[in-house]
């Protein structure tokens, strides 16, 4: 029996659920035990139960899948892969079905909890599937693949599915053209596009070569793909799983864009030239500050983004968007500030930074480069 | 975690929307002089007469003191009516009215504070000098007791609005032999005291609601004084929880509205090369990063907003948000430039275009006025991350 966060648990569950195909909206009348006694409150803070997700999440992250980890797997030459044990584990915790509803097989949590998770795992660089596997297992219990929705949340990762050009994903998910596939340890891969998102068979698609990655703690491959239908899709209008993605890497970068601002200042107070510590130099200080600034817009619009996705609004599409373009500004920056103020330190390989910095740059190329997320951004309506 | 508001909040923005949208002023806010204080007095007048004077005001002042999420709702519907964040009501209801509140006697509080309310009267702000900009406690305009009365000789500058107030709230130095924190006196000054000359300074976008005011011999009565004698630094500091980060809604709202209507202005609008601007890939990019930001510094918002209902000290948003803000702005407005291409070299006062460049050239102002974006990031490094002074 897979436990669900200790703050909810089945039985005390917040979150209202919403039937199988309906639009991704709450239904403010149907939430029990909110401290609002369910009139809706303009409200950015994390109540009491989010604020566990944040600490359940820190905690594990930092004992089991965070950087200690990520060096002792390294050490052992065993990177890049799937940590099975940790993965199992996070798994247990109930990470990958936190936000897909009850009646669904989940924990019936927001979107807006799975960005609390995802800015922790972003904190944390922890390596794994976790965003392509929190979405496939929505693709596959939206699409009434249920045994494969429970294997998934029960600990079968999924990887993503990066194509080379927009015209590789047809608009029934299915693949034909050049494809990249991160972190697909088992075989099974998530295919996404603005209207679309569906699961796809690794075995299925031809010339399959492992390339190094970028971020070295990322198992990539290539692949060209002579049209591969999916095993299960489902269209944007019954779960809108890319946008989804989007907070969700938004989300992330955040995390990494926090951790940035805070290694950075660290090493501004402890660091001492010409008899004073380097952060007194505004060329320092001012860099920092700005960190601070882009990394609380990042996590301020990533809520703000899910918000809107979870309650249905209009102008769900922009917010998540402009959370994806925001956030990965914000990371690239920090993380870049931060190797500068760090000096030679922040360019070694010993230094966690460059970690961050890669993991910032594969994330600006999922679900749309920067790029496209902004041509799509301009095209829709203004926001409400 | 929510974005939506209660249906009692929901109810409350349609109240207000609806009363705003019959109470506007239509006419256009004429741009220098009296006019202006007529202007911007009588809009006060109006809104005080229908209840709305102090939104964020106690109610024992008369004010409406609303929750910060109502305050919020005001100020977003405020926006929407295009009148200014900023006019001459600003001082006396933002700044020196909660001032009073906080640290008056009751004497002053009751002659100074309804009239305030009312629109009666204009307040400025006397504390930059030439030489204590950034570095304000380091203001030099002397006062010395005499009988009475604080005599007051010296200068200050970029007091906007100084040529059309009643009353200033006056920051002067009556010790100079003590550390320079504390030696400094929090007074009101009455703008027509004999010995006070305005100038004005013209600046370069073409206003001149800026001043410099000089003093010579001025004398105040001692009863003017707020606090104590040489007390007036923490007078001056006990204002910055006043209405924490609601009023810059209003900034916020307008800049986005600003975007919004570039992008349709880029869609109708041909570039130098015949295509219409929005199809120039640089601009675009420039547009939905725009937008991408506006966004961000709303939720920025709204999360400092949410933080502040629980606190009574505003937390660090409130620099975050002015320095994103200026930052912002200046993008957008020259951003303005661009789009409109070579039209925005001719700016005749009656045609729309001219807007876009007032705003651009008053941009520049917004990473200066209120505390420089340098001092900005002084305050997040020492305060938020603990970087050392």
């Amino acid at each position: 029996m897979r436990k669900s966060f200790s703050f909810g648990g089945r039985s005390s569950r917040r979150w209202s659920s919403r039937a199988i195909g309906a639009p991704a909206e709450r239904q403010w009348n149907e939430r029990v035990g909110d401290e609002h006694e369910g009139t809706p409150l303009m409200d950015l803070l994390p109540s009491s139960e989010q604020s566990e997700i944040i600490e359940s999440t820190a905690s594990f992250v930092a004992s089991r899948i965070g950087m200690t980890r990520t060096r002792e797997l390294f050490e052992a030459g065993s990177l890049p892969a799937i940590d099975s044990a940790a993965w199992n584990g996070a798994a247990e915790l109930g990470w990958l079905s936190l936000g897909l509803p009850a009646e669904l097989g989940g924990i019936g949590g927001g979107l807006v909890d799975e960005v609390l998770l995802a800015r922790e795992i972003g904190r944390g660089v922890a390596p794994g599937p976790f965003i392509g596997s929190i979405l496939a297992a929505r693709v596959a219990a939206f699409g009434g693949a249920t045994s494969l929705a429970e294997e998934i949340i029960n600990g079968r990762p999924v990887g993503l599915v990066v194509p080379a050009a927009l015209d590789v994903v047809g608009a029934d998910g299915s693949l034909g053209g050049a494809v990249q596939i991160l972190d697909a340890a088992d075989g099974l891969a998530l295919v996404t596009s603005p209207g679309v998102a569906a699961i796809v068979e690794v075995a299925k698609f031809g010339n399959l070569t492992t390339v190094p990655c970028l971020d070295p703690t990322i198992l990539l491959q290539r692949a060209e793909v002579a049209n591969v239908a999916p095993l299960v899709s489902v269209t944007a209008d019954v779960d809108p799983v890319e946008r989804r993605g989007q907070v969700l890497i938004a989300a992330m970068l955040a995390g990494i864009a926090e951790w940035a601002r805070d290694t950075a200042s660290r090493h501004a107070i402890d660091r001492v030239q010409f008899d004073k510590p380097i952060g007194v130099n505004q060329a320092i200080k001012h860099p920092c500050a700005d960190m601070a600034v882009q990394a609380q817009l990042a996590y301020a619009q990533s809520l703000f983004a899910a918000l809107a996705t979870d309650e249905g609004r209009g102008d769900a599409e922009l917010q998540a968007l402009s959370a994806r373009i925001t956030a990965a500004a914000a990371a690239e920056f920090a993380t870049a500030a931060t190797i500068q103020v760090l000096g030679g330190m922040g360019f070694t390989h010993e230094h966690d930074a460059h970690l961050y910095a890669k993991r910032a740059t594969v994330l600006a190329q999922v679900f749309a480069d920067v790029p496209t997320a902004l041509q799509r951004l301009l095209l829709l309506p203004g926001p409400l | 975690m929510d974005l939506q508001f209660s249906p009692e909040d929901a109810a409350f923005r349609e109240e207000v929307r609806t009363w705003l949208s019959e109470n506007a002023p239509r006419d256009r806010r004429p741009k220098l002089g009296r006019e202006v204080r007529d202007y911007d007095l009588a809009w006060q007048q109006t809104m005080y007469a229908a209840g709305w004077g102090g939104v964020a005001w106690p109610v024992e002042y008369g004010g409406r003191d609303l929750p910060l999420t109502q305050q919020l709702i005001w100020y977003e519907e405020y926006a929407r009516t295009g009148m200014r964040p900023i006019d001459t009501r600003f001082v006396g209801l933002a700044h020196a009215g909660p001032t009073l509140m906080a640290r008056a006697t009751a004497e002053q509080r009751s002659f100074h504070l309804p009239k305030i309310l009312r629109g009666d009267v204009v307040w400025c702000q006397g504390f930059s000098e030439p030489e204590a900009g950034s570095d304000l406690a380091s203001l030099r305009t002397k006062a010395v007791v005499d009988g009475n009365e604080l005599v007051v000789t010296g200068q200050k500058i970029w007091t906007s609005f100084a040529n059309v107030a009643d009353y200033q709230e006056l920051l002067v130095r009556t010790n100079p032999d003590v550390p320079k924190h504390k030696g400094i006196t929090w007074v009101i000054c009455d703008m027509s005291s004999p010995g006070i000359e305005v100038r004005p300074i013209r600046t370069m976008e073409g206003g001149a609601d800026f001043n410099e005011v000089f003093y010579d011999e001025v004398r105040i009565p001692l009863e003017n004084v707020v606090g104590d004698i040489d007390n007036g630094w923490s007078v001056a500091m006990s204002t910055l929880s006043f209405e924490r980060g609601t009023a810059f809604t209003i900034s916020q709202v307008q800049l986005a509205s600003s975007v919004e209507r570039l992008i349709e202005l880029a869609r109708s609008r041909r570039s130098i090369n015949g295509r219409p601007a929005i199809g120039d890939g640089a601009l675009a990019e420039r547009l939905a990063r725009a937008r991408a930001d506006c966004a961000a510094l709303r939720a920025l918002t709204y999360l400092g907003i949410s933080k502040n209902v629980n606190s009574d000290q505003p937390g660090p948003e409130g620099s975050m948000m002015k320095l994103q803000y200026a930052d912002l702005a200046k993008s957008v407005y020259h951003l303005g430039i661009d789009v409109l291409g070579p039209r925005s070299l001719a700016i005749p006062d009656d045609e729309a275009d001219t807007e876009w460049i007032d705003h651009h050239l008053l941009a520049y102002s917004t990473s200066i006025g209120g505390g420089t974006s340098e001092i900005q990031k002084n305050i997040i490094g020492e305060r938020v991350l603990g970087l050392p002074r």
